[in-house]
């Protein structure tokens, strides 16, 4: 287990000491004493089993156990082992940070990991990283999460039962020289997309040595579709991406490019084009077409309602407007090839096909990646036709493997030619399109399954390996990001059960050195010709290597190639009524359902539904009403011959006749958190009905028969003004609209009878949230929970209204609150977000209510609170009226609340819940300690808990500061030195911290803006957190225009009334 | 002609003083009082009472099965939430310090006013009190998140300088409280004292005369005794009036002082004290009414006793009625938004059964109390004291919980769901309070000898009897007078 670090080479100034005579003379036996790092007693570590990164884990896990994690809690149990020997540049208690990135569909995502004491608790982006400001996603953020995972495999199985790696490697050794002897017949690998160099180039030297193995993809929501277009039209190696910053209006059909198909440059590339700085002229226009409401249709100025199977009518309709107005030959015969009975709105479609031509060359359309191939052919054509390509669509040269899908996967098993199938990633048994039957048929017909996965899951049942995977900051890898610059991917920890990595896997069975090794031999094509060593250093210093990125291709589109992927009369799906359609997108939580087993993502509310622990039966208002059926009913789906039992959620501004039911749940195996979580789509999904099927009817089992829960209950905003949005026009004729709207347009001066005490600290902390650009992914939600040590509390305890997160994205329809009978439902309701944390009131209301002066304000401006003082009388929660305060109304970390007993009493319905509290089990599990930031108290039970602007980053940039400047009393920050969790995950910059009093910082700045309004203004509790309002860009020629940006003159004749003194009145009004 | 007269100033004729009804009826003698009082807690223990408190007993404890599960698992096993950080708990201790008010009001400041009829009640009366306030105890501290920390809220030096925050109600609510239950028991006790005295004179066991022996203390019944007894019972009175006064107006405060619609009214404080006194009497109304026929006090307990209290129900369930109307007339005159929605929500919201109960139990039903023959039969007065007692319960409710599940950001809307633990929490200090009144009756005189005896025409000096004072054993009379 030893290693040989490489340190970086100091530099060589001032005086140079030595150790010794050996050391300047260079002897071998002194560097070697060197290399071995902790020079004497290192023996005792290695020689009985114990790692040292082991050892270091382990202590750091007691060290924030007993001095800095709990200190405030009772009964510590302290097993204290001197903390002289440390990795390299460490500083017990100080943060150590390393680059790295993780593994994504669309490419690497760069990251910094935040370890502690050898152990990773925080990953951040990479702010180094051109194109990035930092940014992360939901997903990057709770993976260090699944690092932590108590269910994550800890064995290597073969046939079942438990091995040990050294087995298994033998048997890869075995493998080869068969594979050798053979040539890879009846080899098979099941990949996912990812764009690793390493990987690919130890797969084209597999291709080479065994030229008769095959490759094939199994990502349910991989690009499959696409890449037979993208090969047709530019030929093979390339792939197409969105240039946003180029794109001045944009057409999604049913696209999810701020959500689902997400890359952060391109988050960050769309907001910087909504983002209001005085001028309106750069702001874009974001037509969505669609069955549901989704991250990106929420940010949409026009939305149409859409059946998913009518969308490609709608890009024939579109197609046909475009043709003609451009004059396009190509297009117009290949919009002629479909043939469909579908019609719709005419204006809507012809004032934007108008709008997409007028800005030809700036326009740009786009449609969802899973969408059939003849269908995107379509609409890469259209993009042609608007001249897209080379501008708001760039054509980069992107190397890549090709492979099958697993279509054609179980094709070639039923043929018998895959004798051997190594499952890489993925999770066929329970991802495959359900007609292929891969559990009970497929996979049984492959004489030897060998499974690398990070869970044991529905595959792992019939295999004859299984391998337990590393966690990306478990091993050495490499990346490269969307657009093709090349990313390391460094350990933080050794595999904590002994998984192996991918790359692992592959360099073993390839005969070659994996690891480190590997990715350096990669790293050697682009290191460049100076000094190799200097590069790496730099490379992991920086965490990425500049002037990698993807060359454009200088390949023309072929249209005639497209041609030929589109059948001649290609005919489209008819309108649908009843029978119904139901559309199965992947979930903002779990994906395609690998991340089913995260609690932190379980618990998190969906950007859209607010839907927590589970996933449900989408429907809109229309269609529920004259199905008569009701949130939490329980419905029976019948598709072609397969049925499905699942719940209903009601979803303002869905598509009528439409349902959706997001992919990634109701898996049969899988860790503790997953289990019986929501409801298994995939048995709907047929390789017919791959995004949607049609012909669905519905049958009605039992009324109010499953607990559906939602952390937001009501979704009107009653006329509240909360969210203030209004048009570019309505900016344009007066900036500060937003200032004076509802009950703030007349509130009276304010004489205060009271003293405050000055805020007088030379930092003054406050926070704006420009809802302009923020687009409620809730990636901060997240970010928030793992830099607070935020405990995760369970699906009953939620559904008790006891969710823990300190922040929470609110969500409101305009004029519809869900509520079926409600005469005043819009159907076409408008969607808004808004970011509700501690708005750290100067005059704060929980302050003066509590009785025991927990909870106080700093001089800086900070609502603090005093956790060992707080009594927990939830007084302050009662008072508060953003309720942004969070109880421990049980011991969350210490004693699970799932341990309980259910017993039934006279008088009361069902079983009631016995927790067993003192009698459950104490602590936590020891892996999930690890996670947590030592620089958090972790909370005890009875005590109120709230955003605290990061104070524990505050601190620690007021700690280093004063040591540069060697100071000890107050001082000034410099400018924007600290930023928040929340800030620093946001990807479209929509957050921002910093210090009011310095007129130089972002937050002064955008303090200033017009458009910034603090919320309840009128109660004068004076608001540190400010908001910048909302700008619609509608297009006054589309039907409804009128009605864009008017979500706060949506409720009530009166409050109409009132709104509409007080906002300046725009054109379209 | 006859304007310009200025008419004779008229004589104002001397109005024969009414006679008023007697407190004491059936002319019964002092000695018939003291054994008919004095004889409960000397006579046999009857079969029913050991009943009674077995059945109050076993929910009791159950109530403080389910306390000590809260304190041991945490206060999630109530219903409690966020945003609805308040629910039973705190519901039921405005419930039980409102039941806390009629005791002292009885006692003091009718005293203060001279209403002689207090005598018959307020012995009763102050022990409901008492065991009221400590029911109500039990709730802000069991409600706290961590009852091993609630000495913060306690003013005492420490080195770290922490205060408790002065600025905090609940801070004042601490010491309302406190101040109010050490006067209520220092003014219950000290009436007592005569009392106790007599039982100690009249025990036949020996525990008896010591245990009363040692309550009594050494009281003798001397005239240097009365006059110390009797001006401190008054200093006492004269200390307790204003905390009648002064304690829901407090707890009002926990309300008043937010800036939650639905709480931040100023009307609070004389409303919070109207229903108070109010639901006091309803509940002093329930106890005498079974006490009085079980141990045939229908003497001395009268039905002018019972006529009066229900006229105070009356008057005070009015008020409370008059309050209800003028908050939603002040919501819409105000024209504050959230204040308007927190009323309608209040009574077309989803707890609409809750206000609607509220307002039929505390303003309709007292109604009744216009005709006398509803003051004076037992079925109504017993009814509408009941409705008034639940009333009063869904009162607090409806402005505690229902003001928190909806106020600013219709996002953090949410709904309150009691488990059984807070159900069973709250049954169960009934079963506390009747209990504790079961044992009251059982071990000391349930009315205050001394005073009833005190207000008999014969004890004024200048009294002439109109006849010949009864004799006769007071068994026996009891047995003749309801044969």
């Amino acid at each position: 287990m030893k290693r040989i670090f490489q340190h970086p080479p100091e530099p060589s100034t001032g005086r140079r000491y030595w150790r010794g005579l050996e050391e300047l003379a260079e002897t071998p036996e002194f560097k070697s004493w060197l290399e071995r790092e902790f020079p004497e007693g290192a023996a005792d570590l290695e020689t009985d089993g114990v790692s040292r990164r082991n050892f270091m884990r382990l202590m750091g896990a007691s060290l924030a156990l007993a001095g800095v994690g709990l200190s405030g809690c009772r009964r510590p149990e302290t097993y204290i082992v001197p903390y002289t020997k440390s990795v390299e540049w460490l500083i017990p208690g100080k943060a150590v940070l390393y680059t790295t990135s993780m593994p994504r569909r669309l490419g690497g995502m760069p990251l910094v990991a935040t370890t502690f004491e050898g152990r990773p608790t925080k990953l951040e982006g990479n702010p180094l990283v051109p194109g990035y400001n930092g940014g992360t996603d939901l997903l990057a953020q709770a993976s260090i999460l699944n690092l932590y995972d108590p269910d994550r495999a800890r064995f290597f199985r073969e046939n079942g039962k438990e091995s040990a790696a050294d087995k298994f490697e033998a048997y890869l050794k075995q493998l080869r020289n068969e594979l050798q002897q053979n040539g890879g017949a009846g080899f098979a690998f099941l990949l996912d997309e990812q764009w690793s160099p390493t990987r690919d180039r130890i797969l084209k030297k597999f291709q080479q040595d065994f030229p008769q193995a095959r490759f094939y993809y199994g990502d349910p929501l991989g690009n499959d579709e696409i890449n037979p277009v993208t090969e047709a039209l530019f030929g093979a190696d390339v792939i197409l991406r969105p240039n946003f910053a180029n794109a001045d209006v944009i057409l999604s059909l049913d696209a999810d490019f701020l959500g689902l198909e997400q890359t952060l440059d391109n988050i960050k590339a769309f907001s910087a084009r909504r983002r209001v700085r005085g001028s309106t002229e750069t702001v874009n226009r974001l037509y969505s077409v669609d069955n549901r409401f989704t991250i990106t249709s929420g940010m949409a100025d026009h939305r149409l309602r859409c059946p998913a199977s009518h969308i490609p009518s709608f890009a024939v309709a579109l197609a046909n407007k475009i043709a003609a107005a451009t004059g396009d030959q190509g297009l117009t015969s290949l919009a002629g090839q479909f043939k469909t009975t579908v019609t719709f709105d005419e204006k809507w479609v012809t004032e934007c096909a108008n709008d997409l031509v007028a800005r030809k060359g700036k326009s740009l359309l786009l449609l969802g990646n899973r969408y059939p191939a003849p269908i995107q052919a379509l609409v890469y054509a259209i993009n042609n036709a608007l001249e897209a390509f080379g501008s708001t669509i760039q054509v980069l040269t992107a190397p890549k493997i090709k492979g099958g899908t697993i279509q054609d996967l179980a094709k070639d098993v039923k043929a018998g030619t895959v004798k051997r199938l190594f499952i890489l990633a993925g999770n066929p048994a329970y991802t495959a399109p359900a007609d292929l039957q891969w559990a009970e048929q497929i996979q049984k017909q492959i004489p030897e399954v060998v499974q690398l996965g990070y869970w044991e899951n529905e595959t792992s049942t019939n295999v004859r390996w299984f391998v337990p995977e590393a966690h990306f900051l478990e091993a050495w890898g490499d990346q490269r990001d969307p657009n093709g610059t090349y990313l390391p991917i460094q350990p933080m920890i050794l595999p904590l059960f002994g998984g192996w990595s991918q790359l692992d896997l592959l360099s073993k069975l390839a005969g070659i050195p994996g690891g480190l090794e590997a990715v350096r031999e990669t790293f050697k094509t682009l290191a460049g010709s100076g000094d190799f060593e200097e590069a790496w250093t730099a490379l992991l210093r920086h965490g990425y290597i500049a002037d990698t990125a993807y060359q454009a291709s200088s390949a023309k589109p072929n249209l005639s190639g497209l041609s030929g992927l589109v059948p001649a009369a290609t005919s489209l799906p008819a309108p649908v009524s009843s029978p119904f359609e139901i559309v199965f997108p992947g979930d903002y939580r779990v994906e395609d359902g690998r991340y089913t087993n995260n609690a932190w993502l379980q618990e998190m509310p969906d950007p859209i539904t607010k839907l927590t622990w589970d996933n449900a039966v989408q429907v809109s208002p229309v269609t529920a009403k004259a199905l008569g059926l009701e949130e939490r009913d329980l419905i029976e789906i019948t598709a072609g011959d397969r049925k499905l039992t699942a719940a209903v959620l009601i979803a303002p501004g869905h598509a009528d006749n439409s349902f959706t039911l997001p992919l990634g749940y109701g898996r049969d195996r899988v860790g503790r958190v997953g289990e019986g979580a929501g409801f298994d789509a995939y048995k709907l999904r047929t390789t017919a009905a791959l995004y949607f099927a049609t012909g669905v009817t519905i049958k009605l089992l039992q009324k109010d028969a499953y607990k559906l829960i939602r952390t937001q209950l009501h979704h009107s905003m009653e006329g509240r003004a909360l969210v203030r949005e209004g048009s570019l026009e309505d900016y344009e004729q007066n900036p500060a609209f937003a200032k004076k709207m509802w009950m703030d347009a007349e509130i009276p001066p304010n004489i205060s009878l009271y003293s405050h005490p000055p805020l007088s600290a030379p930092n003054q902390w406050a926070m704006v949230v420009d809802l302009n650009t923020c687009i409620g992914c809730s990636a901060c939600v997240i970010a928030c929970q793992a830099e607070n040590n935020i405990p995760v509390v369970g699906k009953d305890q939620v559904e008790r209204g006891r969710e823990m997160q300190w922040m929470r994205i609110d969500r409101y329809f305009s004029s519809a609150d869900g509520d079926v009978s409600n005469p005043h439902l819009d159907e076409e309701p408008e969607m808004v977000v808004e970011p509700m944390m501690c708005q750290h009131c100067e005059n704060a209301p929980c302050e003066t209510v509590c009785p025991v002066n927990a909870t106080v304000h700093s001089e800086e401006g900070l609502n603090v609170m005093v956790y060992n003082r707080c009594i927990g009388t939830r007084y302050c929660s009662n008072n508060c009226p953003f309720k942004v305060r969070r109880f421990n109304f049980f011991n969350y970390n210490d004693r699970s609340v799932l341990d309980k007993i259910e017993h039934g009493l006279p008088g009361f319905e069902g079983k009631q819940t016995l927790i067993l509290g003192p009698l459950a089990k104490w602590g936590m599990d020891e892996i999930s300690k690890l996670q947590k930031n030592p620089n958090v108290t972790v909370r005890s039970r009875g005590v109120m808990e709230k955003c605290t602007y990061c104070v524990q980053r505050i601190e620690t940039a007021k700690i280093s500061q004063k040591i540069k400047a060697g100071v000890t009393g107050d001082l000034s920050l410099p400018t924007d030195s600290v930023r928040s969790a929340c800030q620093e995950v946001c990807p479209a910059e929509a957050i921002v911290f910093g210090d009011m009093k310095d007129p130089q910082s972002q937050v002064s700045k955008e303090r200033e803006l017009p458009q910034d309004y603090h919320l309840l203004e009128y109660l004068n509790i004076r608001t540190r957190t400010s908001y910048l309002a909302r700008l619609r860009n509608p297009n006054s020629k589309m039907p409804g225009a009128a009605k864009i940006g008017k979500i706060n003159a949506e409720h009530g004749d009166e409050e109409r009334e009132r709104t509409q003194t007080s906002v300046p009145t725009g054109g379209n009004a | 002609m006859a304007e310009t007269q200025v008419s004779a100033p008229k004589m104002v004729p001397f109005v024969e003083r009414m006679p008023r009804p007697p407190l004491v009826e059936n002319n019964r003698s002092m000695a018939w009082i003291t054994d008919l009082i004095a004889g409960v807690p000397e006579s046999k223990t009857p079969l029913w009472w050991f009943i009674a408190i077995g059945i109050t007993g076993s929910i009791a404890a159950f109530g403080v099965f389910c306390i000590f599960y809260l304190l041991f698992t945490g206060v999630g096993v109530w219903g409690n939430n966020i945003p609805i950080g308040w629910a039973f708990g705190i519901t039921n201790f405005v419930f039980w310090i409102g039941i806390g008010h009629a005791g002292t009001l009885i006692s003091a400041i009718l005293l203060l006013t001279r209403q002689k009829w207090r005598t018959a009640v307020n012995r009763s009366a102050e022990a409901m009190t008492l065991f009221a306030v400590m029911c109500a105890a039990i709730f802000p501290g069991i409600h706290v998140g961590r009852i091993w920390m609630a000495w913060f809220l306690a003013p005492v030096p420490v080195p770290n300088w922490i205060w408790p925050n002065f600025r905090s109600p609940l801070m004042w609510d601490v010491f309302a409280v406190s101040t109010y239950f050490t006067v209520s028991v220092l003014f219950w006790f000290l009436g007592l004292v005569p009392d106790l005295a007599t039982l100690r004179d009249r025990a036949k066991s020996q525990v008896g005369k010591v245990v009363y022996g040692i309550l009594a203390l050494g009281w003798r019944g001397g005239n240097r005794q009365w006059r110390h007894y009797e001006m401190a019972y008054l200093i006492l009175a004269g200390i307790s009036t204003p905390l009648v006064l002064s304690v829901h107006s407090t707890v009002s405060f926990d309300f008043a002082t937010s800036i939650l619609p639905g709480w931040h009214t100023t009307i609070f404080p004389p409303y919070f004290v109207a229903g108070a006194i109010f639901g006091g009497f309803a509940m002093v109304l329930t106890l005498l009414i079974p006490a009085r026929s079980i141990y045939k006090l229908h003497d001395v307990i009268t039905w002018n006793h019972i006529d009066v209290m229900c006229k105070i129900i009356l008057l005070t369930g009015s008020i409370v009625g008059y309050a209800y109307t003028m908050e939603f007339f002040v919501a819409y005159y105000g024209a504050n938004p959230f204040e308007r929605f927190a009323f309608i929500n209040r009574y077309f919201g989803p707890y609409w059964w809750a206000s609607w109960s509220m307002f039929t139990c505390n303003v309709i039903m007292p109604q009744l109390f216009w005709v006398r023959a509803f003051r004076r039969n037992i079925i109504t007065v017993l009814f509408v004291s009941m409705c008034v007692n639940a009333g009063m319960w869904f009162e607090r409710f409806v402005i505690f919980v229902i003001s928190l599940t909806r106020d600013f950001l219709p996002s953090s809307w949410g709904m309150y769901y009691p488990t059984w633990v807070d159900i069973w929490t709250f049954v169960g200090t009934i079963g506390i309070f009747v209990t504790l009144f079961l044992l009251f009756i059982r071990f000391l005189p349930m009315v205050a000898i001394s005073e009833v005896r005190s207000v008999l025409p014969e004890a004024d000096p200048h009294h002439v009897p109109p006849e010949p004072p009864h004799t006769g054993t007071a068994v026996e009379d009891v047995g003749e007078a309801h044969a």
